[in-house]
């Protein structure tokens, strides 16, 4: 199983502020898909890759949100345990950091 | 015919005032009344207090979208720098703020109203692409929000007026002065426009972009730093 399966809360920065969401992640037959969950709106994450690297299992992904604000998002980052860092990117405008915990139900 | 041009809370008063003027100057000088131009909000009647020393205006009536004429959306005024975290006020904290309002729908249903011309200056039309109505479209707004801007959907131009079918935007603060002129052009024809530039002792400069004619065959790039 994935490192990254599982329910997670993220905080990053955007332009607004710091905004929160809670993610699912499943593997399913090797492939594993995410969801995010923010504001009232559910979005599926695309272009998501996960792998090993030396510092840790890492993961990236795209997603486009409507609320609180349209954004075009990417994030990359790594899992240790049960906490998440990274930074994510709304397009061109300079990265910032992504913060997580996992949440148990 | 109608010119609409919506406050909100923490608007940018010379996006406000300047196309404001220029549409007064061409109604009453040169065009026997024909505007009939009313500052709105989309709560209805109330004073607004923009993003400048609070300086207030008042709106005297509510957005109405299938009113048939111009819908005008001026950006906000602030800080640009500061952390929306500690408080601050910031330009993007506004125009998302005002983007989650009741606005963001009536301003869509305008868009889809042959008879209406949704137009921005400024920050209004990154406004209006946190709102999601900028998907996919060419937009220009102020410099300092470009990045933002694209990454919202839409595509970023760099015109002082940039014309995108249902949706007719300037870039920064005196563009509205370019736009209100623009738009008098485009309804009434040159010569009012002109009259109005006479009188302003101001000439509106640059060539509106709309995707239509030939593109450039090379886009000169600037010098990555």
């Amino acid at each position: 199983m994935n490192p990254i399966c599982g329910d997670w809360r993220l905080q990053m920065k955007t332009p607004i502020g710091t905004i929160e969401a809670d993610y699912h992640f499943e593997e399913h037959d090797g492939v594993v898909t995410g969801t995010a969950n923010g504001a009232g709106e559910a979005v599926a994450l695309t272009d998501l890759v996960t792998g090993d690297t030396p510092d840790g299992q890492h993961a990236a992904w795209r997603q486009q949100i409507t609320r609180p604000l349209r954004l075009n998002l990417e994030y990359d980052v790594s899992i240790t345990g049960d906490t998440l860092t990274g930074e994510s990117r709304a397009g061109r405008l300079p990265r910032t950091r992504v913060t997580g915990r996992r949440i148990t139900a | 015919m109608s010119v609409q041009i919506v406050l909100f809370d923490g608007f940018d008063p010379l996006d406000v005032i300047a196309p404001f003027e220029v549409f007064v100057a061409g109604s009453e000088y040169f065009l026997d009344n024909a505007l009939d131009i009313t500052l709105v909000s989309a709560e209805g009647a109330r004073d607004v207090v923009s993003g400048s020393q609070g300086l207030r205006l008042r709106a005297t009536a509510a957005l109405d979208p299938h009113r048939p004429g111009i819908v005008l959306v001026p950006g906000a005024s602030g800080p640009v720098d500061g952390d929306p975290d500690e408080g601050a006020e910031t330009i993007p904290v506004l125009l998302a703020r005002f983007a989650a309002t009741g606005a963001i729908p009536l301003i869509a249903n305008a868009m889809r109203d042959p008879d209406v011309l949704v137009t921005a200056v400024c920050g209004g039309s990154l406004a209006l692409a946190m709102g999601g109505l900028c998907e996919g479209r060419n937009v220009v707004t102020h410099t300092l929000g470009m990045p933002l801007l694209e990454a919202t959907g839409a595509t970023a131009g760099s015109a002082r007026v940039g014309d995108a079918g249902a949706l007719v935007a300037a870039g920064g603060v005196s563009s509205g002065l370019a736009l209100a002129l623009s738009l008098l052009d485009r309804h009434f024809g040159p010569r009012i426009a002109h009259a109005v530039e006479e009188l302003f002792e101001y000439e509106g400069r640059g060539t509106a972009w709309r995707a239509v004619g030939k593109a450039p065959a090379t886009v000169p790039e600037a010098p990555t730093p």
